[in-house]
């Protein structure tokens, strides 16, 4: 993988007609988008001028009793259509029925005659519980991959929202759930791909990505977050819920604190570089976001699960 | 308010932002700014720990500043200069001497100083002069004698007839003599009714322009900009108002005038006029943030501000009850308010509108 490969300006509409044209129609129902392209598509879809900041385009396999069959199918239709395998120094090639699962690539695959961006296939967790990485082997006739799952996989599934075309695009809102509650604290783990020239935190590039979507909402409809947070967790977490909901706003908390200003340049560079590219908010401006966020959605979630 | 030097003249100083914090912090601010000279005058401190406080501020202020040095300049005082240099040793017992070597106080008794650290000048001491006037009550805007004249006023627009002494007293929450002298001076504008009741006989005029010119500190009006680059719209700060449930809160400006006069020319709500009812010395407004954590304070009067907040001090505030627990602000808040906001045509319209005044340019 080119570490230094920077993201490219797509549109989030023509990018999701491509993605979904080629998936077969019968797995159309199956599929999720989640992601900077599915939040772009939400807040400007029908603005062909507007675009994002993007490489990877992820698609959750959903339900997971449908993953495996539906993995199967997609990837040997996008390789049937010409889609090519994207060769990464890691992950050079797709295995075969000898390569041992933790050998095996993840199924990431780019469009006819482009390397500028790549589909990935995902899936939810099997279990609710289950936060850890894990992987399922996936066999197809263009060799063998595996489908990660992993964390707070299963919130962005909840409801999602029906595209024009068939597949389907997470609800910003349970993206936004999904970043809180995987990033409990600014973690050390950076990303694999720089931004602009920044290799960041991946906590920071995430929670990033839940002001992103705070900023593009409107906000009575971030009034509502509490209520919808409070479902998706009750639906798929049951009794957990309410400590989920507690532990939901610490790592955007140590974010906003003054000695990590040095995370909140780059949770600002992320913003700047990917969804807010259009309109990119100063320092301060993002704070006052993220202020906004705690009085309308964290602390009123936190206050239900009290 | 902050005053400065600037060309001669006394100027609105803008404080960094750490100073703001400071401010914020302590509830300690300097009355003045002379290039590098923070000067705070205090009036009729006859008591010790008056002083105390005073150089104790102006320590914490210096610390926070560590180029500048600091006056305080006692005016009219009875402190005799040996008990000022008891307590100048005192504090050289608790101060840092860093700090205390940047202070110096100095004793004012009709524009004559003693004490005044020499190097400072004869500029400096004809910009202490005015700020000497400034600070002190002559200089300040007659506070009661606008209260009383906003009281007549309303009951004038709302046809709500004469009144006693007694009651403006009760009202605005002043002594008989205040009253009376401000209806002396409103002598002219004035109907004196045989049981001593007064009302006014027609629209004040002149003592409404100067009310005007010195109404924002008067009312101690308080503008806050957005820092969010999204401003809230005024409907959604609104609706957050009427979840706090508070009544000492009333909604004044074009929402205000509309309440009142419908039919007014008043197309869009540019922003929120809030009056705040508060006797004391110190505000709170926290309740802001809970507007809207994106509002900070701005004293630009060119920056846009989508709340602004006006003091009201007087004891009854003839807020009028609302729907959900929302009080309105009086007319004249409203009117004032408008004028605030140089929509002067509709605030020309709005007075016309109510049928004291109809009658009267009828």
């Amino acid at each position: 993988m080119n570490g230094r490969a920077d993201l490219r300006l797509v549109s989030p509409r023509a990018v999701l007609e491509q993605v979904a044209h080629a998936i077969p129609k019968d797995c159309r129902a199956n599929i999720i988008i989640i992601g900077s392209l599915a939040v772009g598509y939400h807040f400007f879809g029908n603005d062909p001028s507007l675009r994002v900041h993007t490489k990877d385009i992820d698609c959750l396999l959903s339900p997971r009793i449908r993953a495996l069959p539906t993995g199967k199918a997609v990837t040997e239709r996008l390789f049937g259509e010409q889609w090519t395998y994207r060769v990464s120094e890691e992950w050079p090639s797709p295995g075969h029925a000898g390569t041992p699962n933790d050998k095996l690539p993840a199924v990431r695959l780019n469009p006819p005659g482009s390397t500028e961006w790549f589909v990935e296939l995902l899936t939810v967790p099997e279990s609710s519980a289950d936060r850890k990485q894990q992987f399922s082997r996936l066999e197809t006739t263009a060799g063998h991959f595996v489908l990660p799952s992993f964390g707070f996989l299963s919130i962005p599934e909840y409801h999602p929202i029906p595209t024009d075309f068939g597949i389907f695009i997470a609800r910003p809102e349970m993206m936004a759930l999904a970043h809180l509650l995987e990033h409990p604290v600014i973690g050390a783990q950076t990303m694999s791909t720089e931004i602009a020239g920044l290799n960041l935190k991946r906590s920071n590039k995430d929670l990033g990505r839940v002001l992103a979507i705070a900023r593009l909402s409107d906000g009575p409809s971030i009034e509502n977050w509490p209520i919808l947070w409070m479902e998706v967790l009750q639906n798929k977490f049951g009794d957990e819920w309410r400590s989920l909901a507690l532990k939901a706003g610490a790592g955007m908390r140590q974010l906003l604190a003054p000695e990590n200003e040095p995370d909140f340049l780059e949770v600002r560079h992320s913003c700047e570089y990917g969804l807010l590219v259009s309109q990119p908010p100063t320092l301060d401006q993002l704070r006052a976001t993220a202020e906004r966020l705690f009085q309308d959605a964290i602390e009123p979630f936190e206050k239900l699960a009290r | 308010m902050q005053l400065s030097f600037k060309s001669g003249n006394i100027k609105v100083v803008i404080l960094s932002a750490a100073n703001e914090k400071m401010v914020a912090d302590t509830g300690y601010r300097p009355d003045g700014q002379w290039h590098d000279v923070w000067v705070e005058v205090k009036f009729e401190t006859h008591g010790i720990r008056n002083l105390r406080a005073s150089l104790l501020g102006l320590a914490y202020w210096l610390t926070n500043n560590p180029t500048s040095r600091g006056l305080l300049v006692l005016v009219d005082s009875r402190i005799t200069e040996d008990r000022l240099h008891h307590e100048w040793k005192l504090a050289q017992q608790t101060l840092h001497p860093e700090i205390l070597e940047r202070m110096a106080v100095a004793f004012a008794k009709k524009k004559h100083y003693v004490g005044l650290p020499r190097d400072l000048g004869d500029d400096f001491r004809v910009w202490l002069d005015q700020l000497v006037l400034k600070e002190s009550r002559e200089g300040k805007p007659r506070e009661s004698f606008y209260a009383i004249l906003e009281v007549l006023l309303h009951q004038w627009l709302l046809g709500k007839g004469p009144m006693t002494s007694e009651w403006i007293m009760k009202t605005v929450g002043c002594s008989y003599p205040t009253v009376a002298a401000s209806l002396r001076r409103l002598e002219s504008t004035l109907l004196r009714h045989s049981d001593r009741r007064v009302e006014l006989r027609y629209f004040p005029k002149d003592e409404w322009a100067r009310l005007l010119a010195v109404s924002d500190e008067v009312r101690s009006t308080t503008r806050f900009a957005d820092r969010s680059g999204q401003p809230r719209s005024v409907d959604s700060l609104l609706n957050r108002l009427k979840r706090l449930g508070r009544s000492d809160i009333a909604v004044g400006g074009v929402i205000g005038a509309r309440h009142y006069q419908p039919a007014l020319d008043l197309v869009g709500t540019p922003r929120l006029d809030l009056s705040l009812h508060s006797r004391g010395k110190n505000v709170d407004w926290n309740f802001v943030k809970q507007l809207d954590p994106a509002l900070q304070e701005t004293k630009r009067r060119d920056e846009p501000a989508p709340l602004v907040i006006h003091l009201v001090r007087r004891v009854r505030t003839l807020f009028e009850p609302g729907e959900d627990r929302l009080p309105w602000a009086d007319p004249v808040e409203c009117l004032l308010d408008l004028h605030e906001g140089r929509l002067e045509s509709q605030a020309l319209e709005f007075v016309r509108s109510f049928r004291t005044a109809k009658r009267q340019t009828s």
